[in-house]
Formats: C-alpha cells, sequence, structure tokens
C-alpha cells in the first residue's frame, strides 16, 4: 500500500501550506500527470507540483516505488530516452490500460470527493 | 487477462537481473536529484551546495529509497530468503558442537528411514511388467489354507476353455547338469510354455521367445538365456545367439537373450529357459506345474474365479482319478503371491525404523531447546534493533530448514549406503534386491527431513511466538532454556525416546531369544562328520529308472569303498530347509480313510537309499529300515517319522497300517514297515512330519544328495567322491560339497539376519536415547551448580548429590520405560510368527530388555552425576557472584 508519512514538508520550507496526500491518491495523479504525454520520474513530481500549484510535493521516497507498482500492473511503460534537459532518463508512457484505469479511479474520486463536498456542506 | 505472464516474467528479471536494475534506479534518482539541484537554483538562486543538500533532504534516505523500490519489485523476500539461508548457515557453522551431532543423527535416521522406505516401495511396488495388475498365478485349492501347484490335465483345460485369461503359461523348474562348452554344473533350468513369457509381457533383447511350435514332443530343444549368462558363459548377449549348450545331455540351441538384469520372471530365478515340452496327460494328477496368466482387459479376478471354478467342475466329471470334490483352480494376483508374507517383515523394519527416526528427532529436538537458550539473547537483541516478529521467526525456521536439508543430504548418501547393506545382511525379500534411491525415495526423505527440521524448531518457534521478546531480555539466559518449562519439555522427549526404545529393544530381545532357542533345536540328524554333496546326471544318458539304477548300484558300493567313509546314503531332500513343494505326497489310510470327496492328509515325502538313515543319524526306533529287497516288484513300503506316527496313529501300532499313495486307487497298497526319529525338513520350527519310501522302487531322481559320512570331517572324502562320480561318467555334475555343518547354519542365515537388523535397530535407539538423557542431566548439573555447590558447602556429601541427579535421570527413564513396556505389550503381538519358542510378551525377555534400558539410563546419568558430586563449593559459589 502506499504510505504517505514522506510527504510531509521540510522544516524551514517556504511554502507553507501543503497538503498530505490521500491514502491511494498518489496513483491517480501520476496517471493524471502522464495523461498529458510521456515523464521523467521527476517530471512527474515537477508537473504535480505546478498542477496542484505547489499544493502537492509528492515525496520521492513515494514516487519511484509507486511507478514500479504502476508499471508491474500494466498501467504505465518505461523506456529509456534522452530529456529535454539532454540527458539520458526513464521515460514513463500511461498504456492503454492505464488511460482506462485513469478514467475509473478519476470517475470514482470525483464521487467519493463529491461526496465528501455534499456531507461538509450540510448544516 | 494475460497481464500475469508479463508480470512473472518482470518478477522474474527483478530476481534474476537484481543488480542490473539496482544500477538503473541508482540511476534514476541520480538523475532525479540533479535535475532538482538545478531546478532549485534556477527558480530560488539557491547556491550549488545547499541546493543540492536540499534536493537531497527532499529526497530523503538514498538506500532506504532503493530498499522501499526492491519491494515493490515483489522479490524482496526471495532476496531475504537467501540471505537468512546464508546467515544460517554461518550460524550453523559458527557452532558445530550443536550443527555436527544434529545433522549427524538426523542424517541417520533419514538414511535409515529412506532405505528402509525404497525397500518396501519396491517390494510392494509394481511388478516389472506390463499391466501387472492382470498377472496372476492359479493354484489349485481346497481349503482357504492348502493351496498347491497345478497337473498337465489343469494346465491345458485352463489354456484350452479359460475365456478370462488371455494368456495362460506353465513352468517346471528343476536342476540339472548344464555346460556351454565346459565341465558341467548343475543349474536351476526353468522349462516354460510359450504363453509364459507372453503373458508377463517380456520382450527379449535379441532374438525370439518360445512360440507355441516349439511346444510339440519332438520339435527342436531352444532355450532362452538370462543377459547374465550370456556374459559369463557365452562371451557376451552378440555371440549368444545360435550357440549350443547342453543342458541335461541333450543340446538346446540359444534362440534370444533377455534384457539385462532380468534373470527373474514371475520370481522363479533362473538363467534358461527352455522349451517345456508336454505329453498328453493319461490321468488328472500328479500335480507340480506353476501356472501363470493373463486376465484378458476389464476382467476382474473375481470373473476369473468363477470361470477357473467351472473348469474345475468340468474336469471333475472328465477325471476320477482325483476325487477331491472340494479341489478349485483358483486365481490369486500374481504380485500378491510373490510377496507372500513379506509384508510382515517389512511391516517390521517400517516400524522399527520410524522408531528410531522419531528418537533421533526428539533428540535434535532436545539439543536445540538447550541451544534456543544461547540464541535467546541474540533473539532479544535483534528484536530490541527492530526486526520484527515475522523476521526472527523466518530466521528460526530458515536455520532449521538449513539442518534439514543438511540431514536430508547426508541421509541420501547413508540412505543409498543403507539400502545396499540392508539387500546384503537383510532376511530374504523378494525383488528387494531391485531397490533403487529413485526419485520417489529421494522425494521421501525431503519431505522426512522438512518434517523433522519442523519438529525441531517448534519449541523454539512457539516461544518465539507466545513470549515477549523484550521482557526476556533483561533476564538472560536462565529464563528461558533454562527455565523450568524448557527442562520440562527436554524431560518429556527424554520420557519419549525412553519409551520409543524399549518396545525396538523388546522386539531385538525376543528375536534373540528365538534364535538361540533355534540355535539348540534337534533337527534331528547329525550335524557331523557328515557332507552333503549335489550329484546331477544328465537326463539324456539317464532318461529311465533303470540307467538310474545301473549308475547308483555301481556308484553307492564304489563310494563306500573310498577310505575313511563309513557310511553313504542318496535322498532327494536336504534338511533342515528342504523345498518342500517337490517333496509331498497326499495319501489315505487304510485304518483311518477321509471318506469320498473329500481332501486327503498330505506329507513330506521323502526317497531314499542305501544308508540314508545312518548316513545321517537318524535313530530306527520300531520295525525295520529299507532292504536291498525293497524294490519295484516287491509290495510298496514306507518308513515314518515318529511324529507323523504319533499324528496319525496317536497310542496305536503303526508298524503294519497301510495306505494308498498319491490318491493312486488301482496301485497296490502301501505298507508302513518301521519308524525312525524326526528330521526337521520344512524348517527347524516346524516338527518332523515325513514319509520315507525307497528309491529302489523306482522313484530315482537325477538331481539327489549323496549323504557321505566319514570318520574325520565329512568333507575329508569328498575330493575321491568326486573323482570316483566323474571317472564313471564325466557328464555327472558334483557341487554344493558342503559339510552338512555348513548347511545347517546356513539354514538359520534368514532369522539370524532378521535378528541382527532389529538389533541393529535397538542399538541405535538405546545410544539415542541413552545420549538424550545424558544430555538433559549434564545441562541440568551445570544450570544448578551453584545450587550443588551451596547444598555441598552447607554438609550435603557427594553420595547424596550423586543420588539426587542420578534419581532425577533415572525418573524420567523409569516413566519412559513404563509406557514402553505397556507399547512393546501389545505391539510385539505382531511379531508371533516370527519367534520360535518364544510368547511374544515373555516375562522374562522384556523384563531384560527393560532392565538392559534402565541400566544404559543409569550410566548415562552416573557420568553427569559424578562431575556434579566433583563440584568444588567454593569455586561454584564464587563463578556466579
Amino acid at each position: 500500500m502506499l504510505s504517505n508519512d514522506k510527504v510531509s514538508p521540510e522544516p524551514g520550507d517556504p511554502v507553507a501550506e501543503r497538503a498530505d496526500l490521500l491514502q491511494g491518491t498518489l496513483d491517480l495523479l501520476i496517471l493524471k500527470a502522464l495523461m498529458l504525454g510521456p515523464l521523467h520520474g521527476w517530471g512527474i513530481s515537477k508537473r504535480l507540483r505546478q498542477l496542484s500549484a505547489d499544493a502537492f510535493e509528492v515525496g520521492q521516497g513515494s514516487l519511484y516505488p509507486a511507478l514500479y507498482r504502476l508499471e508491474d500492473q500494466g498501467w504505465i511503460s518505461a523506456h529509456w530516452a534522452t530529456s529535454p534537459e539532454g540527458r539520458r532518463a526513464k521515460f514513463y508512457t500511461l498504456t492503454r490500460d492505464g488511460r482506462k484505469q485513469f478514467i475509473a479511479e478519476r470517475s470514482e474520486w470525483r464521487l467519493f470527493s463529491g461526496a465528501m463536498e455534499l456531507v461538509l456542506k450540510a448544516v | 487477462m494475460t497481464h500475469w505472464l508479463t508480470r512473472l516474467a518482470r518478477r522474474f528479471r527483478a530476481l534474476v537481473h537484481g543488480a542490473a536494475l539496482d544500477q538503473e534506479l541508482a540511476d534514476e534518482i541520480q538523475l532525479h536529484v540533479r535535475l532538482e539541484t538545478e531546478d532549485l537554483i534556477r527558480t530560488r538562486g539557491l547556491d550549488p551546495m545547499e541546493a543540492r543538500r536540499q534536493a537531497l533532504l527532499a529526497f530523503g534516505g538514498v538506500e532506504r529509497h532503493r530498499a522501499d523500490q526492491r519491494d515493490a519489485r515483489g522479490v524482496r523476500w526471495i532476496e531475504e530468503s537467501f540471505g537468512d539461508f546464508r546467515f544460517a548457515l554461518r550460524v550453523l557453522l559458527k557452532s558445530p558442537g550443536y550443527t555436527i551431532p544434529a545433522v549427524l543423527v538426523l542424517g541417520l535416521g533419514i538414511g535409515a528411514t529412506t532405505a528402509v522406505f525404497s525397500g518396501v516401495h519396491t517390494v510392494l511396488g509394481h511388478l516389472p511388467y506390463p499391466k501387472d495388475e492382470q498377472l496372476v498365478r492359479i493354484f489349485e485349492q481346497n481349503s482357504p489354507t492348502n493351496r498347491w501347484t497345478l497337473s498337465v490335465t489343469d494346465f491345458q483345460a485352463i489354456a484350452g476353455q479359460a475365456h478370462t485369461l488371455s494368456a495362460v503359461g506353465a513352468v517346471r523348474g528343476r536342476s540339472a547338469p548344464v555346460s556351454a562348452g565346459s565341465e558341467p554344473q548343475t543349474t536351476a533350468v526353468a522349462l516354460v510354455t510359450s504363453g509364459f513369457m507372453h503373458a508377463l509381457g517380456v520382450r527379449p533383447a535379441l532374438g525370439r521367445l518360445i512360440e507355441p511350435s516349439d511346444e510339440p514332443r519332438g520339435a527342436p530343444l531352444v532355450v532362452v538365456v538370462s543377459d547374465g549368462f550370456a556374459r559369463r558363459s557365452l562371451g557376451g548377449a552378440d555371440h549368444a545367439l545360435g550357440r549350443s549348450i547342453m543342458i541335461d545331455g541333450s543340446a538346446h540351441t540359444v534362440i534370444a537373450v533377455l534384457p539385462r538384469g532380468l534373470d527373474r520372471l514371475a520370481g522363479i530365478r533362473s538363467d534358461l529357459w527352455t522349451n517345456l515340452q508336454l505329453d498328453p496327460p493319461t490321468r488328472r494328477g500328479p500335480f507340480g506345474l506353476f501356472v501363470i496368466g493373463r486376465m484378458a482387459d476389464g476382467v476382474s479376478l473375481e470373473t476369473c474365479r468363477r470361470d477357473l471354478a467351472g473348469v474345475s467342475l468340468r474336469l471333475q466329471g472328465l477325471w476320477s482319478d482325483f476325487p477331491d470334490r472340494d479341489a478349485r483352480l483358483t486365481p490369486y494376483s500374481l504380485r500378491t503371491t510373490m510377496l507372500g508374507d513379506t509384508g510382515r517383515t517389512l511391516g517390521l523394519f517400517g516400524a522399527a525404523v520410524l522408531l528410531v527416526l522419531l528418537i533421533a528427532v526428539a533428540n535434535v529436538a532436545s539439543l536445540t531447546l538447550v541451544r534456543a537458550t544461547g540464541r535467546w539473547r541474540e533473539l532479544s537483541l535483534r528484536a530490541a534493533l527492530g526486526a520484527t516478529r515475522v523476521r526472527l521467526v523466518r530466521l528460526v525456521m530458515v536455520e532449521c530448514v538449513a539442518l534439514a536439508a543438511a540431514g536430508a543430504v547426508l541421509g541420501l548418501a547413508l540412505g543409498a549406503g543403507g539400502l545396499r547393506l540392508l539387500v546384503r545382511i537383510g532376511p530374504f525379500i523378494p525383488r528387494l534386491e531391485e531397490a533403487r534411491l529413485d526419485i520417489q525415495a529421494t522425494l521421501f526423505a525431503i519431505v522426512v527431513a522438512l518434517a523433522a527440521g519442523m519438529v525441531v524448531g517448534a519449541y523454539p518457534l512457539l516461544l518465539l511466538l507466545r513470549r515477549d521478546l523484550d521482557a526476556s531480555h533483561s533476564g538472560g539466559d536462565r529464563t528461558v532454556g533454562g527455565g523450568r518449562r524448557a527442562q520440562a519439555v527436554r524431560g518429556a522427549f527424554v520420557i519419549g525416546e525412553f519409551a520409543l526404545a524399549l518396545p525396538l529393544l523388546a522386539v531385538a530381545a525376543l528375536l534373540l531369544n528365538s534364535f538361540l532357542r533355534l540355535q539348540r533345536v534337534d533337527p534331528g540328524f547329525a550335524v557331523e562328520p557328515v557332507a552333503t554333496p549335489r550329484v546331477s546326471l544328465p537326463a539324456a544318458r539317464y532318461g529311465d529308472a533303470a540307467a538310474l539304477r545301473a549308475f547308483w548300484n555301481q556308484m553307492l558300493p564304489a563310494l563306500g569303498e573310498i577310505g575313511g567313509v563309513t557310511h553313504v546314503g542318496l535322498g532327494d531332500a536336504l534338511p533342515p530347509n528342504a523345498n518342500q513343494t517337490n517333496n509331498q505326497n497326499n495319501f489315505d489310510l487304510i485304518a483311518h480313510p477321509v471318506g469320498d470327496g473329500r481332501p486327503q492328509p498330505v506329507s513330506s515325502w521323502i526317497t531314499v537309499a542305501r544308508d540314508y538313515f545312518a548316513a545321517l543319524g537318524v535313530p530306527l526306533l520300531d520295525g525295520r529300515a529299507f532292504t536291498p529287497g525293497d524294490t519295484g516288484s516287491a509290495p510298496p513300503v514306507v518308513v515314518v517319522s515318529r511324529a507323523w506316527a504319533s499324528h496319525y496313529f496317536p497310542g496305536e501300532p503303526v508298524v503294519g497300517q497301510q495306505m494308498i499313495e498319491g490318491g493312486c486307487t488301482e496301485c497296490p497298497r502301501t505298507t508302513i514297515v518301521g519308524v525312525v526319529g524326526d528330521v526337521r525338513y520344512d524348517g527347524l520350527t516346524l516338527p518332523g512330519e515325513a514319509i520315507y519310501a525307497p528309491m529302489e522302487e523306482g522313484n530315482w531322481g537325477r538331481t539327489v544328495h549323496l549323504f557321505v559320512r566319514t570318520r574325520h570331517t565329512g568333507t575329508d572324502a569328498l575330493p575321491a567322491v568326486r573323482t570316483t562320480l566323474l571317472g564313471f561318467d564325466p557328464g555327472v555334475s558334483v557341487d554344493q560339497a558342503e559339510a552338512m555343518r555348513d548347511v545347517f547354519s546356513e539354514s538359520i542365515t534368514q532369522p539370524r539376519h532378521l535378528m541382527t537388523l532389529l538389533g541393529g535397530f535397538a542399538v541405535a535407539a538405546l545410544v539415542l536415547a541413552a545420549v538424550g538423557i545424558f544430555g538433559l542431566l549434564s545441562y541440568a548439573v551445570a544450570a544448578r551448580r551453584r545450587e550443588i555447590g551451596v547444598r555441598m558447602a552447607l554438609g550435603a556429601d557427594r553420595r547424596a548429590v550423586v543420588r539426587m541427579i542420578v534419581g532425577g535421570g533415572l525418573w524420567y527413564a523409569a516413566v519412559g520405560a513404563t509406557i514402553g513396556l505397556a507399547v512393546a505389550l501389545v505391539g510385539t503381538r505382531w511379531l508371533a510368527e516370527s519367534l520360535f519358542d518364544v510368547s511374544p510378551t515373555d516375562p522374562a525377555t522384556l523384563l531384560a530388555a527393560t532392565l538392559a534400558l534402565l541400566g544404559v539410563a543409569l550410566v548415562a546419568c552416573w557420568l553427569p552425576a559424578r562431575r556434579a558430586a566433583a563440584t568444588d563449593p567454593v569455586r561454584a559459589l564464587r563463578s556466579e557472584t
């Protein structure tokens, strides 16, 4: 199972408000990041930071095991290529199964978060 | 989804290319840190050193990270197990004082068990013939316990009428002089019909088998030889076909060589298989054919039995000379008949070896328990340093498995040797020599080893699972291994060992007692100074009784002339283990007829000539012995043994009584003319009921035993005997030129082997049990050194200390022995049939076994007790302060 204890912010970090990743959400986030195209590991963490306006700091300690697990599930595939920075890097691409999985997980998440919202809004 | 396949492939790659993947991951991490560093420099304007520090911080521990990654690969547990295994081996090698005895004891136990398992597996397993469940042996049977061989009439009726059998074959065995261009030697020859090998499904390595065209009288004589014979006597299988072998004085052409290793067929051992040519029968008897058949596909034994019963009824209508209406042709599974009563012997072995194994495992378990004490601190420390309980349990388990694996390897090596030993020194068991340490035996050894390993590790594991490691950490050694509960468990092991050892010891003692009694049995004949060479005359020149009579009437007086020879006789049975089947006949007493259609009594029927009784030292008790006047032209006479006389004529005069021989109602009645002492022909355990008939009446055998009595050793005259016989006819074969003394000691080989083997198991059990109690007390003495020191300082004398230690140890032994005695009293009943003249619950023997066990226990207890008594109170008290 994905553990999120490594996501806590570093002490003295300038960005104070950071969300702890919910259990199980990292996979969905990675899949989402890769929906936009192949990325290497650092690229994924960077994009997630951008997309969440620096709210999600993906602990790299969680990132690589998650990547490996997703690859093992067959949702993403990996290959070595040259990065835009001009270095050899391992790039991760969403597979067809991964795409399906993303859509399924996204709708699940929406259901869940919508329900959460409803409950919290209730007076 | 076939996705799992890819996943499996990836797992495999992860396992095999773990190092390459680690490198890939290292590269990936390195890149990540570098990109992060650059990004920090660019976006926040940090200096490179600080940026790198923060990047690394953000990343977390790189090593830790790698382990997580490996975990995600799903092979971490395998990698760790390898690590544990390596670690276990290292730990085991570092404490040879524990490992060597443990592996040795386990290996011995596993080896012995595996050897016996292979034997049992082979002997009780399938016969080496295709579809062996279809093979049957057919008997004549008239009561649940009385069955015998078939006659030519029976065989031909079955071959012609039994539709449930797809093939039928007959064998007649005999010993005959055989020569392949060298001096003739008496060899077992089997005469078979074509159906015999076809029924078995045997295929020759070379040539063709005996066919129906070889069966009519007058067809050329042919022989199928074993591979061994071809190599020994014909210069190899390639040179065998077409060669001529003189068998019984007639030339036989070799037509086939059997595959290597096939030196017995349907349990009959023979190197030569010739074509049996049967004459059309003139009456129902005589019997003597060994007949086997193959049931047609889909036929059950019951169907076959009904079919053959029908054949029996038709035969009774056709032939009136054999009046037994109860006799039925009855099929038995060939496998069952070949097995005989070996199931019991094997069961005995199996039980014995299992007991030894259990004692061995108990011993090692006890040893492991002691060791757990020393390990406890280490394990607690590991727990304190963060090892999870699962990890510790696995560590202990892997250690046990490593121990078991070493035991299995040693056990397999010992098992291979043990199997050879079993074949060599064990009692004869059909097919045992075929036993090999095959895949199944190997698997068996592995399973036994793993089970043993689990038992050995069970208690330490239980402690690990139940106890709080942290709590016991402070307590140190004493609280666990030396603790009361562990000692109690070890005590239970010791009690168990003694309870298991006693039945084994009892069995060995009973067999020893039985064997000693067997040796003292009066065989009924003088063992010295008699020699008993076997003489075979070739059938070609000695085809009828007249020729045989002429030979022996010339030779017997000539042999009597040899210097030193006092008596010479001939007999067709060699006591004390004569082959009973060839020397039996039925009879009907005129004074006590059995009545029409009832089975007649059967007795050993020995034909003898000249001074047989005098040469063997058999006393004449009543009437007369045979005289030269008892010939074929005189009325037939017999001499009976005392046991026979008191069985059939209790309290009545026997001499002068008459009988009808062999169901031959037209033959003249036979008169009993004398009574002689009992000779045990059917083994030393059976009474010597026998009827003797003179060879002079026409019952000359072509293969007989000479009984030569001399003034000195018996064998001193043998060279002259041989020269005399061969000088008269060089085609005569003389062999088995042994002294009666050797024949006699050979006859008790079987019980001696059984006794030796079980004695060996018993000694092993005894030693293991002694070692067990010795170890327990040694440990207790070491742990109680301080207490003993205090006692002695307070005035306890050395004898009191010895009494205390020995008494404590003997208590375990006595409890174990009591339980074992109860088991033995029930279990040895099983042994009854292997015992002679000893009750399976013979009190004296069981008492002796118990005392022997307790005596050994006493010694094993006394040694540590003496050490305890030698404790110097001052030093003992000082050492622990």
